[in-house]
């Protein structure tokens, strides 16, 4: 089976210049963990996630601990985030994203998503540009 | 690559009723029970990308949509195989009703929500996804009406747009939407006449008029111009002439004709599309619109009846 015949034909994504809050918003609307970013041909080049906006609201030195019990109360985060809201998504997204093509074997899709954990891999055509998503749900539905 | 553009879609949300009991009517009955009901994505374009889809024709389906209705429509397109890229919005996309009582399914009753009203920040969002979206198109369908909050002159600019861009464009809308639509000089427009049978002041009520309005309307630089005249027959207007096409069906039998219009369209595009000359479009398009509205299901596309029916389809060219 290739990647084309299980994937999630749905072109939503945003450019690089869109803000952290109108990105949220459609996150939230459309109801997506994540985003590929694409230039004026919608050629992927880059990938963004709730996991990305979060962590750029956290402390720098947060990967080293093990808890999160230092942080007084989800105001300094909300504070970061309202400081952050107005950036555009270009700062904080994956540019060393993983892409897979139409073409490819379903297999290969599903040991990227498995290796990287990761929740949608976006697919491309041959020109790089964004054709759909391979979701893990879509690999679940598909073997089911 | 063929793109809709539906700016205002819905869930189309179908019963089917024995009787429907008008309680100004009867004064003591107030419950209708339906017999059987069905919910799917609707709009013009979202039918015609359907249609298409159903046909094995690559299709990305656009617009606006919002809220849990917003859902049901994406999710209802790409269970049919259509590729989606629409623009999330604030507001709550539409459900329409549409009630089909036993034995006068032909003239349904129809309540059509407005809308959710988009902002100008969301129709900005649009044009910018449209912009990239047009380098893989080669036809764009502008369909339906358009929601609150968005200029009227909407419709011009995406043709404008598309042209442009190479692409040939398709118009099926009604009033101020078609008539400024028109100055972008579309390939084909389609008039949605349901409400007002006019098209940019020129009224469309008879054949003589309809013809005469066609041929200005060609004049000023649209391609081909495609009017319903009854339920079962339409006239199609180029620069080469006119063409009356009839299909021999009775009306009283039709058993659900929502969308049949957005088929005969479709159909018309997908034969031009794969090369076809006109007049088998326009008969392949009356075809499967006639199917379609005979059929209980919305959007027919059994082949192989269209096929079969397209031999008592005649046209004539005027």
């Amino acid at each position: 089976m290739k990647v084309r015949d299980i994937m999630t034909k749905d072109l939503t994504s945003c450019e690089k210049d869109v803000s952290i809050r109108e990105l949220i918003f459609i996150l939230d609307s459309a109801g997506v963990p994540n985003m590929p970013i694409v230039d004026e041909e919608d050629k992927v080049i880059g990938f963004i996630s709730e996991k990305d906006i979060i962590r750029a609201c956290l402390p720098g030195y947060f990967d080293m601990l093990h808890t999160a019990s230092f942080i007084p109360d989800m105001n300094q985060i909300s504070k970061k985030l309202e400081q952050i809201s107005n950036d555009p998504v270009s700062k904080y997204m994956q540019k060393d994203m993983v892409v897979v093509s139409e073409d490819d074997d379903d297999l290969q899709a599903a040991e990227i998503i498995i290796r990287k954990n990761i929740k949608n891999l976006p697919v491309v055509d041959k020109y790089g540009r964004l054709v759909g998503q391979v979701k893990r749900i879509d690999l679940l539905r598909h073997l089911v | 690559m063929i793109i809709t553009v539906t700016p205002n879609p819905a869930v189309d949300k179908i019963y089917w009723v024995d009787q429907l009991k008008m309680a100004r009517e009867t004064q003591d009955e107030f419950l209708t029970r339906a017999r059987r009901s069905d919910t799917s994505a609707g709009g013009k374009g979202v039918n015609m990308s359907i249609f298409l889809s159903r046909l094995g024709v690559e299709n990305v389906a656009m617009g606006f949509v919002g809220g849990h209705v917003g859902h049901v429509v994406v999710r209802d397109l790409r269970d049919e195989g259509v590729t989606t890229n629409f623009v999330w919005v604030n507001g709550e996309t539409r459900t329409n009703v549409i009630v089909l009582e036993h034995g006068h399914e032909y003239v349904p009753i129809m309540i059509n929500e407005p809308g959710p009203a988009i902002s100008t920040e969301e129709v900005a969002r649009f044009l910018r996804r449209y912009k990239r979206m047009l380098n893989r198109a080669t036809w764009v369908i502008l369909a339906g009406s358009l929601p609150p909050g968005v200029d009227g002159d909407m419709y011009r600019v995406l043709a404008s747009m598309a042209r442009e861009a190479g692409a040939r464009v398709v118009i099926s809308a009604e009033r101020d939407a078609l008539a400024r639509g028109l100055l972008a000089a579309p390939y084909i427009i389609k008039p949605d006449i349901r409400v007002t049978p006019v098209v940019d002041n020129h009224p469309i009520g008879t054949r003589s008029e309809i013809i005469d309005a066609g041929k200005k309307i060609v004049a000023d630089g649209t391609g081909i111009v495609i009017v319903s005249h009854e339920v079962t027959g339409d006239i199609a207007i180029t620069a080469d002439g006119v063409w009356e096409i009839h299909a021999p069906a009775k009306t009283t039998e039709f058993k659900n004709f929502v969308g049949a219009d957005d088929v005969l369209l479709a159909g018309i595009v997908h034969m031009l599309n794969k090369g076809e000359r006109l007049e088998d479009a326009l008969r392949f398009g009356m075809a499967a619109g006639m199917i379609s509205a005979e059929s209980e299901a919305k959007i027919c596309s059994d082949i192989d009846r269209i096929e079969k029916h397209m031999e008592t389809i005649s046209i004539n060219k005027l």
